[in-house]
């Protein structure tokens, strides 16, 4: 396990630095010029001069990725050159409330979609099975933007259910939450129609295996069977997938940040573009691109820890 | 018998788990429905700016909602009168005047205390905010607004001289009434070393500094020290919304008071106003034009240039792009404001025969193929979609080349690049302040390749321009600034579109005060009285 464990992380290792590097390349060649967006229109070019260096984008391009993959090797994310703060406090400042919308968003889907997946699987052809499927089906083809500005306008504009803008106040747990449920919605529901359908093809195939027969014959009680034997093996695809779930969401979080103008890494990385504020953007990568990878080991490793097939495979080719 | 050990313990069952957990719920839900939690508190004023804040520091400080912030949290020595005209009053100072040319004597009104304990305002806090935007040192990009300040002579503990290297008619409304103008106390800021990003170690206006949230929202309260009438509002929410449109939606779902809208929204909140609201559409300072870049090949000959300023039907631009709201620019300079021409050479609606004429006369082969850069955005595109119409009847085939804001602002930057050769026509809008200097700065000779992307070169204008500059008399400086334009707009680089409008909702218990451009000003908000509402 701990040779398996140790093999991903090289990957996942390996996987940052080119990712980040890849981006450090493309926004680089974005046209635009940061001095003048940071500077402002009276700038003297003296001054411009000064930010260049400051920055350091007066030197070759592979000489800046080689200073910024050194200074994130010290634990050293820069400087916003806005503000003058430290883009590492900047990053992780926005970072919670966006973990918080995407852990809740598919926390819930899971909570919703694999019950629905397994009671699909268990009630197959019947008419609750045929109306799960229409709605699965209807979850993932709505597009989450639609979603959002549905929810924004029918549940917080029209009837005021639910707030329209921010992420609640600091230290009040109840208005944080409900600051939440709309945009978790809006990101999550999607994901419910998808994890439903994973979990009941899964279980249908499960469900037709020598050991859940085996287990009936035996004569355990249905509920034992579907939860330790036969979820317990269909749930695997299902996991692989939320790892993998958890970086889309990442991604789509922009969205729902943007929509219900809530702070997060998404709404900072968006502007940090538009502003070519290079060092927030390269922050703001950095970490979302570990936080993904580090999604896909913790969900390659609890697959491994569910089938213990896996642990080896790498080792036996 | 076996007693149940658990009997009689606080035990909870499943029926009462679930009893409990449901009304725990509904409690919660109904706390959060609106007429509770969300009431309206009179007490606090929640406002829309359009970016988060980067720096609360005069010396900084660049974007607009950065200045709203420290009109309400800092004095300066003269103040915009809010209203329709670009009059200024008084502010902390008790009494200024104009001594010559190049100096200016002040006398600070005794009383005004910083807040966290750092004193009374002097003439030594002037002499040292005013001083520290124009070090070298300090290397401030907004230096530029304090023109040719030189130095300030203390004279008193209360007064003191403003003293300019050279006459700059600017002086007050862009160097002294802007917020660039703030006054510092300069024992708070030496305190945390001569500068400061976000929290201003001292304030000394009606509103003081209390939190800034990144991305979420920057607090200011009522300053009990300040000693004139007390604010109207105890807190003022400001909260960054980059989308005007969420802005709008936040302002009907009640988490707003007041917001800016979009042009496009107007006719729609006039037609249907949210309850309780009032809408003020003002005119802006921001002026839109169309610039040709004359050292393009295609656009070298002044025929060509020419035949798209006549082919360019404005009215049509204005109607489509702005809802017919927006004023038609003569110029680069705003009605109301030294400058502005009643009438542009080139009539609004324009001259196809005449185009079509000048094209003829430059010899070019029809259809001539043409691009205009503009913004994404979708005033900036419909009305690149009516010029594409408007020129394609003279036989010019314009494509849009829509681009992001950071992207097209160097696009004609010698700076960034040879992108700026390629530059044909540019669709662009710049803002200015209230005095026309701020307006023509960037069209001279120095600024070709900088933000001069026409390459418009003209010594006259140059030379009126520094000599306007000096100028204390406005007629004469009214009648130079005109010229200048007529000089802008005979070069055939710039067929001039419109001056923008700011609109802005608020609820009708808010009276909302606002420059003559239309900028809100914090500090003079007030509760409406019963016959206003």
């Amino acid at each position: 396990m701990l040779r398996f464990i140790s093999r991903r992380l090289g990957i996942s290792i390996l996987i940052v630095v080119l990712a980040v590097s890849l981006m450090f390349g493309m926004i680089h060649m974005i046209p635009g010029d940061p001095t003048s967006v940071i500077l402002g229109p009276r700038a003297t070019p003296e001054l411009r001069a000064e930010m260049n260096q400051r920055m350091g984008l007066d030197k070759p391009l592979a000489v800046q990725l080689g200073h910024f993959l050194g200074k994130v090797a010290r634990g050293d994310l820069g400087e916003d050159p806005f503000s003058r703060r430290p883009v590492a406090e900047i990053v992780f400042e926005q970072l919670p409330f966006t973990l918080m919308l995407v852990f809740t968003a598919i926390g819930a889907a899971t909570l919703l979609g694999v019950p629905l997946g397994c009671f699909s699987a268990i009630r197959r052809g019947s008419w609750l099975d045929r109306v799960s499927a229409v709605m699965s089906v209807a979850f993932i083809a709505i597009p989450s933007f639609v979603v959002a500005l549905y929810a924004l306008l029918l549940l917080s504009v029209r009837w005021r259910w639910f707030p329209a803008i921010g992420a609640g106040e600091s230290g009040d747990i109840a208005d944080q939450v409900h600051h939440l449920v709309l945009p978790a919605i809006a990101l999550g529901l999607g994901w419910v129609g998808y994890i439903a359908r994973l979990v009941r093809s899964s279980m249908l195939e499960v469900m037709e295996e020598n050991h859940v027969r085996t287990a009936r014959a035996f004569g355990l009680p249905e509920h034992v069977v579907i939860g330790r034997y036969a979820l317990r093996i269909a749930i695997l695809p299902t996991v692989t997938i939320l790892g993998l779930g958890i970086g889309t969401m990442l991604s789509g979080a922009l969205f729902a940040e943007i929509v219900f103008s809530r702070p997060g890494i998404g709404k900072l990385l968006h502007e940090a573009v538009m502003t070519r504020n290079y060092p927030v953007v390269m922050g703001s990568v950095l970490v979302t691109t570990v936080f993904f990878v580090v999604s896909t080991l913790v969900s390659d490793i609890l697959n491994a820890i569910l089938d213990p097939r896996l642990r080896g495979a790498g080792d036996q080719r | 018998m076996i007693k149940n050990p658990t009997f009689n313990a606080p035990f909870v069952n499943r029926r009462d788990f679930l009893t409990q957990t449901t009304l725990a719920s509904l409690g919660m839900m109904a706390a959060s429905l609106p007429g509770t939690a969300w009431s309206i508190d009179g007490d606090v004023l929640r406002i829309r700016t359009y970016s988060d804040v980067k720096s609360l520091d005069p010396a900084r400080m660049l974007s607009g909602s950065e200045g709203l912030m420290a009109n309400a949290m800092f004095l300066n020595l003269v103040q915009f009168r809010p209203g329709d005209s670009w009059e200024w009053d008084l502010d902390a100072a008790e009494h200024f005047e104009q001594l010559d040319e190049t100096h200016y004597a002040f006398r600070l009104r005794p009383g005004i205390q910083f807040t966290n304990g750092f004193g009374e305002m002097t003439a030594e806090d002037v002499k040292y905010s005013l001083e520290r935007i124009v070090d070298p040192a300090m290397k401030s990009p907004n230096a530029g607004d304090m023109g040719s300040l030189s130095h300030v002579e203390v004279t008193g503990r209360y007064s003191g001289v403003l003293v300019l290297h050279s006459p700059y008619a600017a002086f007050i409304p862009i160097g002294l009434c802007a917020s660039t103008g703030g006054i510092q106390s300069k024992k708070a800021l030496e305190s945390v070393g001569g500068e400061f990003a976000i929290e201003p170690p001292a304030c000394s206006g009606p509103y003081r500094f209390v939190s800034w949230q990144a991305q979420r929202k920057t607090i200011l309260e009522r300053n009990p020290e300040w000693p004139g009438p007390p604010a109207a509002f105890r807190e003022i929410h400001i909260h960054p919304l980059t989308d005007v449109k969420a802005g709008e939606l936040a302002y009907e779902a009640g988490a707003l008071e007041c917001t800016q809208t979009s042009i496009e929204s107007v006719e729609v909140f006039r037609q249907e106003m949210p309850p309780a609201s009032r809408l003020n559409v003002i005119s802006s300072l921001r002026y839109y034009w169309v610039g040709m870049n004359l050292e393009h090949p295609k656009l070298a000959d002044i025929r060509v240039r020419q035949a798209v300023q006549y082919g360019i039907d404005v009215e049509a631009v204005i109607e489509a792009a702005w809802f017919g709201l927006a004023t038609p620019a003569t110029g680069i300079i705003a009605p109301g404001l030294i400058g502005h021409r009643e009438k542009a050479d080139v009539p609004l609606a324009g001259d196809r025969e005449k185009a079509r004429r000048l094209l003829a006369e430059a010899g070019v082969e029809l259809p001539l193929k043409l691009t205009l850069s503009l913004p994404a955005q979708a005033l900036e595109m419909t009305a690149g979609q009516v010029i594409q119409w408007s020129l394609a009847k003279i036989g010019i085939e314009l494509d849009l080349d829509p681009q992001d804001n950071a992207t097209l602002i160097t696009m004609g930057m010698e700076s960034a690049g040879d992108r700026w050769k390629d530059v044909q026509l540019h669709l662009q809008s710049f803002y200015m302040l209230g005095d026309p200097y701020y307006a023509t700065e960037w069209f001279i000779g120095e600024q070709v390749g900088v933000w001069n992307w026409e390459r418009f070169r003209s010594q006259e204008f140059d030379d009126l321009h520094h000599l306007a500059m000096g100028l204390n008399d406005n007629g004469e400086r009214d009648r130079i600034y005109q010229h200048m334009q007529h000089l802008m707009e005979q070069s055939g680089c710039y067929r001039f579109l419109a001056h923008s409008v700011e609109s802005l909702l608020s609820r009708t218990w808010l009276q909302p005060a606002y420059r003559a451009d239309g900028y809100p000003m914090y500090r003079g908000f007030k509760l409406s009285g019963p016959d206003q509402v």
